[in-house]
């Protein structure tokens, strides 16, 4: 995410400045909704937008923050608005939990039921919501005009602020991964779990924030404000705005509270014109309006940093053993490791070989905790791996670099360097070098010699043996699974198995 | 039946394009609504509308295929989804614009009354329903089971990439499943139009109630979509009589939540990788 620059600076202060100085109360009025807008929609940036996750239930939360403000208001006055905040964050938390455990489609859906539970609970609950007449008469406890006008803004505007600050460094970094590679982010020792928990809460307690704002503006809470409209609404005008762009929330609200108004005499109108605007904007403008106005300064996109290698590299600490012990994985009916044993300590590099198939990614995958061994154990010092989630034993102090997909933008040497600035003692690395130029391998060979000086233990698959040959202190190579040699490097590569079933050489040295 | 419809052609969609058709619910009341308008306009009727309401909403599919899922076949599904969505909000506002929001009453099949059966009264409209449900969840079966056409939608469902490779056009069989999707969602529309009658905000509740079908039966899983489609329509027509609409669709919720509290991974799992 970019920081703001001026521009959007005063794009962001310009609304509020305009209201309180030269518009009429009918003007304020729109711009304090624009202002409730847009702080929904920030608050669904965090979990849609950086986290790529559909979340169907911020219109909900939204609608219980207006509910809670106005049946509280009269007793609590301007308390209401953090008991807003907390009614829709805390249920926000309870159902979190299990919620964000699910893949996409689930989410989607437990997030659509929750909220359809919302909005039964607001029409048949006439006891406690008034049915589908609402609740009206609680505007005056709360704050009304411009000072309303100012608390809306004043929250926008830190808001934006904050997220932007915020989503500029390593947690921008972190949210990218966790969205477009979420297997690296998991064993760089991202817990995405969490991530999503707190992006849900946040953005749910901003959401109840902002409905109770709403209830304030219009000094009546229907079943309207519980309904998937509102939901689509928000949604549609985050796409429009730009899902990742700091003001892409600011933007949405500002077409979405101008639109209507413009195209007033068409009634319904103006929704058919943003349902297709969100419609084009997702087919030919991903980066959303806000995006394309960037575009349109020639603002260069914002580019993916991607990781370099320290220059330095200082000794790290932490475990000094990983020992697998008969380690088994099955696909189905097929062994893919039928029990593989083997040790290595920090300041040594194992390089891992075998025909395609022998299940050498097989192996690291289950060493990261990828998939899972259905035997043996695997240990790093006194701590067994073998059943925790892949972030854990990242934190525990392996790390792993993959063979295929990167996220856009990214080489293997970033994905190393990546591997390498968690400060890993052991570090799985998957064909390092495929794909590479000579002199690549050079420098590989030698970040790898000045790894193993810094103390940390290395396992490497490639299929570049004269490479491993020259950096590997031992090598093992696998055949159907099974462990058929090891030792140093030369004793390997003369051994009779492997000339035969790796190496394509016959039995004996020629 | 019509939840049957609707979650056929829901789980049809979702696996010709790999990602979730938020505006299938959509496509429901739009088929109510052609049944409206053609059945009022051109006085056509029950039967006669089949035909008319399967062409109009087998077309809609085939656009919303185009438009809106077939652009975004290399991108996240997110982008699918807030695409159907976009769609979903432009049918309901379309419908809204151009014949109001008060719910219409549909035309009826075959007439209203009820026939007598072994000394059962059964009504003449739930009856066709069953009928006419009976019969196209017969007429898919054979298509997929039993034709080549079917045949190749099934291998670009399952995987699209091995299916162009073998030389099947992906874009079209995708296409033609969202045709067949959108058919019979509208039919479903037509069906149900008559006794819950057809308004614009309708489609939101068709396309979660298909979604948890879809969800509870197995992703993906055609015959387990329409069982637990069947299952959602016994369930609400007995809680409902029972407690009331409203702790009837309650139950329903609470229900899939915990139930993906549970089972986070479906009712018979998922092979491993990422599916939506």
């Amino acid at each position: 995410m970019r920081p703001l620059d001026l521009f959007w600076l005063v794009v962001l202060l310009l609304p509020p400045v305009l209201a309180l100085t030269v518009l009429p109360p009918f003007g304020q009025r729109m711009v304090t909704l624009v202002g409730v807008y847009a702080l929904m929609g920030l608050g669904y940036q965090f979990v849609f937008g950086q986290l790529g996750a559909l979340n169907l239930a911020q219109g909900a939360l939204f609608g219980v923050g207006a509910y809670v403000a106005a049946l509280t208001s009269p007793v609590l006055g301007f308390l209401a608005l953090p008991a807003a905040v907390l009614a829709a964050a805390v249920p926000a938390a309870m159902v979190a939990g299990p919620v964000l455990r699910l893949q996409s489609h689930y989410f989607a859906l437990a997030t659509l039921a929750l909220a359809s539970l919302v909005n039964l609970v607001a029409v048949n609950a006439e006891s406690l919501t008034g049915g589908a007449n609402g609740i009206s008469g609680f505007a005056s406890s709360l704050p009304r005009g411009t000072t309303l006008l100012m608390m809306v803004w004043a929250c926008l505007i830190a808001g934006v602020l904050l997220a932007a600050h915020l989503f500029r460094g390593s947690l921008g970094e972190g949210a990218r991964l966790l969205r477009e590679a979420p297997l690296v982010a998991a064993t760089l020792g991202l817990d995405g779990g969490r991530w999503r928990l707190v992006a849900f809460v946040a953005g749910g307690a901003m959401a109840g924030l902002a409905g109770a704002f709403s209830a304030a503006v219009s000094g009546v809470v229907s079943p309207d404000v519980t309904g998937f409209s509102i939901m689509v609404l928000c949604l549609t005008s985050v796409v429009i705005g730009g899902a990742r762009h700091p003001m892409g929330a600011v933007v949405g609200a500002m077409l979405a509270v101008c639109l209507p108004e413009m195209l007033r005499d068409f009634q319904g109108a103006w929704l058919l014109a943003y349902a297709a605007a969100t419609l084009a904007v997702v087919l030919w403008a991903p980066a959303g309006l806000a995006g394309a106005i960037d575009r349109l300064r020639r603002l260069p996109a914002p580019a993916a940093r991607p990781a370099e290698m320290p220059a330095r590299l200082p000794a790290v600490g932490g475990p000094r053993r990983l020992v697998l012990d008969r380690v088994v994985k099955r696909f189905g009916g097929v062994d893919a490791l039928a029990g593989v044993s083997f040790a290595l300590e920090r300041g040594e590099i194992v390089g891992l070989i075998g025909p395609n198939g022998s299940g050498k990614t097989t192996l690291l995958n289950v060493v990261a905790g990828l998939d899972r061994a259905d035997g043996g154990t695997i240990a790093l010092d006194s701590v067994n791996l073998e059943r925790l989630p892949p972030h854990l034993i990242a934190r525990q102090g392996l790390g792993r670099t993959f063979q295929t997909p990167m996220p856009e933008g990214e080489s293997r040497a970033s994905d190393l360097a990546r591997a390498v600035s968690t400060d890993a003692a052991f570090l799985l690395l998957d064909e390092p070098a495929a794909g590479a130029t000579d002199r690549e391998r050079e420098q590989l060979a030698m970040t790898l010699r000045r790894l193993r000086d810094a103390g940390r233990g290395i396992v490497i698959v490639d299929h570049d043996i004269d490479l491993l040959t020259r950096v590997c202190d031992r090598l093992i190579c696998l055949d159907g699974g099974r462990v058929i040699a090891s030792g140093r490097p030369a004793e390997v590569r003369a051994d009779p198995a492997v000339r035969t079933s790796f190496l394509g050489l016959p039995a004996a040295a020629a | 039946m019509a939840y049957a419809l609707i979650a056929l052609g829901f789980v049809l969609a979702l696996n010709a394009a790999g990602a979730v058709n938020f505006a299938h619910g959509d496509l429901v009341v739009l088929g109510g609504a052609v049944a409206v308008v053609a059945g009022v306009s051109l006085g056509l009727p029950g039967l006669a509308l089949l035909p008319v309401v399967a062409v109009t909403l087998g077309a809609a599919g085939f656009v919303a295929a185009r438009v809106a899922i077939l652009p975004l076949a290399g991108r996240p599904p997110e982008a699918t989804f807030v695409a159907t969505i976009a769609l979903a909000a432009i049918v309901e506002h379309g419908l809204t614009v151009g014949l109001g929001a008060a719910p219409l009453a549909a035309p009826s099949l075959v007439g209203s009354g009820s026939l007598e059966v072994g000394g059962l009264a059964l009504g003449r409209q739930p009856l066709a329903i069953l009928l006419v449900g009976g019969a196209l969840v017969t007429a898919v079966w054979f298509l997929l089971e039993r034709t080549q056409t079917g045949r190749r939608m099934r291998a670009v469902s399952s995987d699209r990439y091995m299916a162009r490779a073998i030389g099947i056009p992906a874009a079209r069989y995708i296409a033609l499943s969202l045709a067949l999707a959108g058919a019979l969602a509208g039919i479903a529309g037509l069906l149900l139009g008559h006794q819950f009658l057809v308004a614009p905000t309708q489609g939101a509740g068709h396309m979660l109630k298909a979604y948890i079908a879809v969800a509870l039966g197995g992703w993906g899983s055609v015959p387990g979509a329409l069982l637990a489609a069947l299952g959602i329509g016994f369930f609400e027509t007995f809680v409902s009589a029972g407690l009331g609409d409203a702790w009837a669709s309650a139950a329903l919720y609470v229900g899939v939540l915990a139930f993906l509290a549970v089972r986070p991974q479906g009712l018979f799992g998922e092979p491993a990788g990422r599916r939506a």
